[in-house]
């Protein structure tokens, strides 16, 4: 049996037997290289399932659809190794209760889709931390390697000039999973702490503050970079913030769903005296 | 025999528009996407693609743009003005929805108040639209009773040449003949064939679904939720659209002393009808979907007879999570029948 067959029969013994009340997947989009997000309420829908390597997306932030979760029913989600991270990280962060969540993890290393054992977040526990010994090799992002060669100067240029292309649409703030703050700090206006137009300015200080702002949360699964309607590569940033907080604090986003946030814990100890 | 822009002679027209003071704008490609921008040469323009990922709109109504400056003293307030930057320009290279979708958002824009920035500029703008011989699987200007080769909203329009040398031209008003008159001299008189326009296939019925959008029962159907149900609200259907115009008005600065601008909102945004008591009459994202769809084939149309969409397609291309104006609509022409 494939493996997407196999996750529509899970899903529908999940919904007949009423351990679920929803199913959170993927079904066809308008082309073939398209997947869309699908909510399944029903075991006679099941069969709408789609599974191949072109599901991409991080579903995990749907989980935070207000009301969705306020009933204490369960709910099942198609999670790749980066949604069950964000999954911990949304725990770790009191956002969810992650008993509340089935997970029907896949992957699909070199394009090849494999299902991974597996329905709670503990159970993922130890891949998860294989992840962490191999990232920093693995991610190889050739782009970041040259940015890290640039002078100060020329990459500065370099961020200009993509940050220049924001329109301020935050389209990758809206796709992450970790920013779920009903009322974000940029939408402020009493006092605005971040200006809202996409000037150079607005458009750094938004950028900057997104990018601290995940330090140590983000867990690369790259929705925001897929969003951003006029192709800024935000991966890089994340990637090299990950980095940073790996070499740092030896802190990788999402192992546990008791790990303390590093954003918000402070060592008396620290040998810097200020914020990172 | 008609009048022909051979594409060699292009860079030789950019100069002149140049020299007369025109600033020549069109599609260029930017690191990983594309847009109208200034060119100070023709190799700059990418006239290959289906169209610009980003709109013409923003030519016309910026992502940002100020309007006053303030400064209170104990004594005074004063103001002062940012008047619409002002000059003659040429956009090179536009696709028909795009240039259909300024006409759309005249009377719009002209209706109750007359928005001097907008206007300011579409009229010292001459829009030079290229007939499109391509297209790709989210276009849909024909689903809009517009076409590859529509007029509305140019001052030009250009039919590419079988043969590719250039293309025919056609001038539709007084300022594109004024502009085109400067580079007379550089245009040929010639019988090369036009390509035939690509042809786009109607995707829905849009009168069918005005009906169904006008028929008051629909609007708390449970349609709207079931096709909403994964859109995060981010926007970018609004922000890469040709024709949605809203905006926000912010201070930037102290209380003392900033900038008033102008930029864009989106009705996909949760803030977007947010009331300083905390009550939100959309409150969810499926009546905020509604509202664009209602606003764009309903409203729109029933008070500047126009739907508020010329079908470029850009709402579903770039979704993050594949919805956009095509699916719902063809959904409704469904429930329509
Ligand atoms: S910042 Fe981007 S890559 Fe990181 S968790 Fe959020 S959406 Fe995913
Ligand atoms: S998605 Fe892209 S354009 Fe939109 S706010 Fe984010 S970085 Fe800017
Ligand atoms: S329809 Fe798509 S592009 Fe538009 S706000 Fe929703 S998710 Fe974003
Ligand atoms: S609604 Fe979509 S197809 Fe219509 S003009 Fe706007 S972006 Fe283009």
């Amino acid at each position: 049996m494939s493996i997407e067959q196999l996750y529509r029969t899970r899903a529908k013994e999940l919904l007949s037997s009423g351990e679920v009340k929803m199913v959170i997947g993927y079904g066809a989009g308008s082309n073939k290289e398209r997947r869309r997000p699908l909510f399944i309420t029903s075991a006679e829908e099941c069969d709408k399932l789609v599974l191949d390597s072109a599901c991409i997306s991080n579903l995990s932030g749907y989980l935070l659809t207000e009301g969705l979760l306020s009933d204490e029913k369960r709910v099942a989600v198609f999670l790749r190794p980066e949604g069950v991270r964000a999954l911990n990280v949304l725990a770790a962060e009191a956002q969810l209760d992650t008993a509340q969540i089935v997970i029907i993890g896949f992957d699909s290393p070199k394009g090849e889709l494999k299902a991974l054992e597996g329905s709670s977040v503990e159970e993922f526990t130890a891949l998860i931390t294989a992840l962490k010994e191999i990232t920093p090799e693995t991610a190889g992002e050739e782009q970041l390697a040259k940015i890290e060669k640039m002078s100060p100067e020329e990459r500065f240029l370099f961020w200009q000039e993509e940050f220049s292309k924001c329109i301020k649409c935050y389209a990758c703030r809206q796709a992450c999973p970790m920013c779920y703050c009903r009322r974000c700090i940029v939408d402020s206006n009493q006092p605005q702490w971040v200006n809202t137009s996409s000037h150079t300015l607005g458009n750094f200080e938004w950028n900057i503050v997104r990018a601290f702002h995940l330090s140590g949360r983000c867990v690369e699964c790259g929705n925001c970079d897929r969003a951003c309607p006029v192709n800024i590569p935000l991966r890089l940033i994340n990637r090299k913030m990950a980095e940073e907080v790996l070499n740092s604090f030896n802190h990788f986003a999402g192992t546990s769903k008791t790990q303390e946030p590093v954003l918000a814990s402070f060592k008396k100890d620290d040998s810097e005296t200020f914020i990172l | 025999m008609t009048k022909i822009l051979f594409a060699d002679k292009l860079d030789s027209c950019v100069e002149r528009w140049r020299s007369a003071g025109m600033t020549v704008i069109g599609p260029v490609q930017r690191t990983n996407s594309s847009m109208y921008d200034a060119v100070k040469s023709a190799s700059e323009l990418d006239l290959n693609l289906v169209l610009a990922d980003r709109s013409i709109k923003e030519l016309f109504f910026p992502q940002s743009e100020p309007m006053l400056r303030y400064n209170i003293t104990k004594s005074e307030i004063n103001t002062s003005e940012f008047l619409p930057p002002s000059g003659p320009r040429i956009i090179f290279g536009a696709r028909a929805c795009d240039a259909s979708g300024l006409a759309i958002d005249d009377p719009l824009f002209g209706w109750d108040y007359k928005d001097e920035y907008w206007f300011q500029r579409r009229n010292e703008s001459v829009i030079v639209t290229i007939a499109c011989t391509k297209a790709d699987e989210f276009c849909m200007c024909t689903s809009l009773k517009l076409a590859p080769d529509s007029t509305k909203g140019s001052d030009i329009l250009l039919r590419p040449l079988e043969n590719n040398k250039g293309w025919q031209v056609e001038e539709l008003t007084d300022r594109g003949r004024e502009a085109f008159k400067k580079v007379a001299d550089l245009l040929q008189e010639g019988s090369d064939p036009a390509a035939a326009t690509v042809s786009v296939p109607e995707k829905f019925d849009a009168d069918a679904c005005a009906e169904w959008l006008k028929n008051p029962e629909n609007f708390n159907s449970h349609f709207w939720k079931e096709i909403s149900l994964r859109c995060i609200g981010c926007g970018s259907c609004t922000y890469l659209c040709p024709t949605c115009h809203c905006f926000d008005i912010q201070d930037e600065g102290g209380s003392f002393e900033g900038i008033r601008r102008k930029n864009w909102d989106s009705c996909s945004f949760a803030l977007f009808t947010m009331h300083t008591s905390g009550h939100n009459p959309r409150s969810t994202q499926s009546a905020r979907w509604r509202q664009r769809i209602m606003h764009k084939f309903n409203y729109f149309p029933g008070k500047f007879s126009a739907n508020s969409c010329s079908g470029c397609g850009r709402c579903t291309r770039e979704c993050p999570v594949d919805m956009g104006i095509t699916e719902t609509l063809q959904e409704i022409s469904k429930l329509s029948q």
